[in-house]
């Protein structure tokens, strides 16, 4: 059985946050785009929105604006858009690229607190939260998904390249 | 070789099917995207309890991206028959757009109208594309997720970080 090829391994992690640092960037790019093309190009601003409409209410009065044209998204998924950004920023920095390891259950429970109280609390009309506050609820929970997302990716490729898979310590083939 | 883990089809049709009923019900949609990524956790629950051994990320994205699919194909044809439901949404986000907007395209009004009573296939073969593309995408992230909570079994060690 052959060894893991770890010399193409960072290769694959780095290609994969590469794309994913790209993906996020066209993402959030096409948010602010949605107001801000609302005057020279009216066609897109108004297929950006719709692009986004089946992932979000787009309710103005929940969304921030640009020259009073409301973004493509509510503030809450500006804000996990944005922290889902800043999390593959982080990436390296917290991984680096040997090998891609999923966050402890425990950090995902604790990054899903904020969100997740303020949402069910909106939706069973305890309370309204100011869009700020929204905002800030989805950074901490964006910024922890990016961890997940390159992990699957990386695997994925593995999986579909026939390539070793990662082995848990101990595991045999 | 994990080569006993079970069809993903199942669990992703009903992961899809609950995300994309959801998302698709006028006052349930407010919580955005966060239905195709529970659609997703869900295949993955239902994948993992039905499997002898750990699912790896990989198969967390593979079925949640299936999900996020079937969600779309789902949302699309339960718009079907909230057609005329949608198109009251539509023209109130068009109107709601023509006030930021200063030049709408020539027309819109007349176009709602037009297409308000009647189903289009061509605007509904988009708007499947548009949104299988984006709930694929999102269905990866939740099955991914999905199976770092619970896709792990006793007694095999698993990649996660202490």
């Amino acid at each position: 059985m052959g060894a893991p090829d770890m010399k193409k391994g960072p290769n694959t992690v780095l290609m994969i946050w590469l794309l994913v640092v790209l993906g996020g960037f066209l993402w959030n790019a096409a948010l602010f785009a949605a107001p801000l093309l609302r005057h020279e190009e009216p066609f897109v601003s108004a297929f950006v929105y719709a692009a986004f409409s089946p992932v979000c209410h787009q309710l103005p009065e929940r969304s921030f604006s640009i020259h009073g044209s409301p973004l493509a998204v509510c503030g809450r998924c500006l804000g996990i858009y944005l922290g889902f950004s800043a999390g593959t920023i982080l990436y390296p920095f917290l991984r680096r690229f040997s090998r891609p390891l999923l966050p402890a259950t425990s950090i995902f429970v604790l990054a899903s607190l904020p969100i997740g109280l303020d949402t069910a609390g909106n939706f069973l009309g305890l309370w309204a939260s100011p869009i700020g506050l929204r905002l800030a609820a989805g950074l901490i929970w964006g910024s922890v998904l990016p961890f997940y997302l390159i992990t699957g990716l990386y695997e994925v490729r593995q999986l579909l390249g026939g390539k070793f898979r990662l082995k848990s310590p101990g595991e045999t083939k | 070789m994990n080569d006993h883990k079970p069809n993903m089809l199942a669990p992703a049709l009903i992961g899809g099917a609950v995300a994309g009923v959801l998302s698709s019900i006028p006052f349930l949609n407010c919580l955005c995207c966060l239905w195709i990524i529970g659609g997703a956790v869900l295949a993955s629950y239902l994948l993992a309890k039905d499997s002898p051994v750990s699912l790896t990320s990989g198969d967390g994205a593979i079925v949640g991206a299936l999900a996020g699919i079937s969600a779309a194909v789902v949302d699309s044809l339960v718009g079907i028959p909230l057609h005329g439901l949608n198109v009251a949404v539509i023209r109130r986000m068009m109107e709601r757009l023509s006030e930021f907007a200063d030049e709408m395209p020539s027309g819109w009004e007349n176009w709602l109208d037009r297409t308000g009573g009647g189903f289009s296939i061509a605007m509904f073969l988009m708007g499947l594309f548009i949104s299988a593309a984006v709930f694929a995408a999102l269905g990866a992230l939740g099955g991914i997720i999905g199976a770092s909570l619970f896709g792990k079994k006793k007694a095999q060690g698993a990649d996660i970080a202490p």
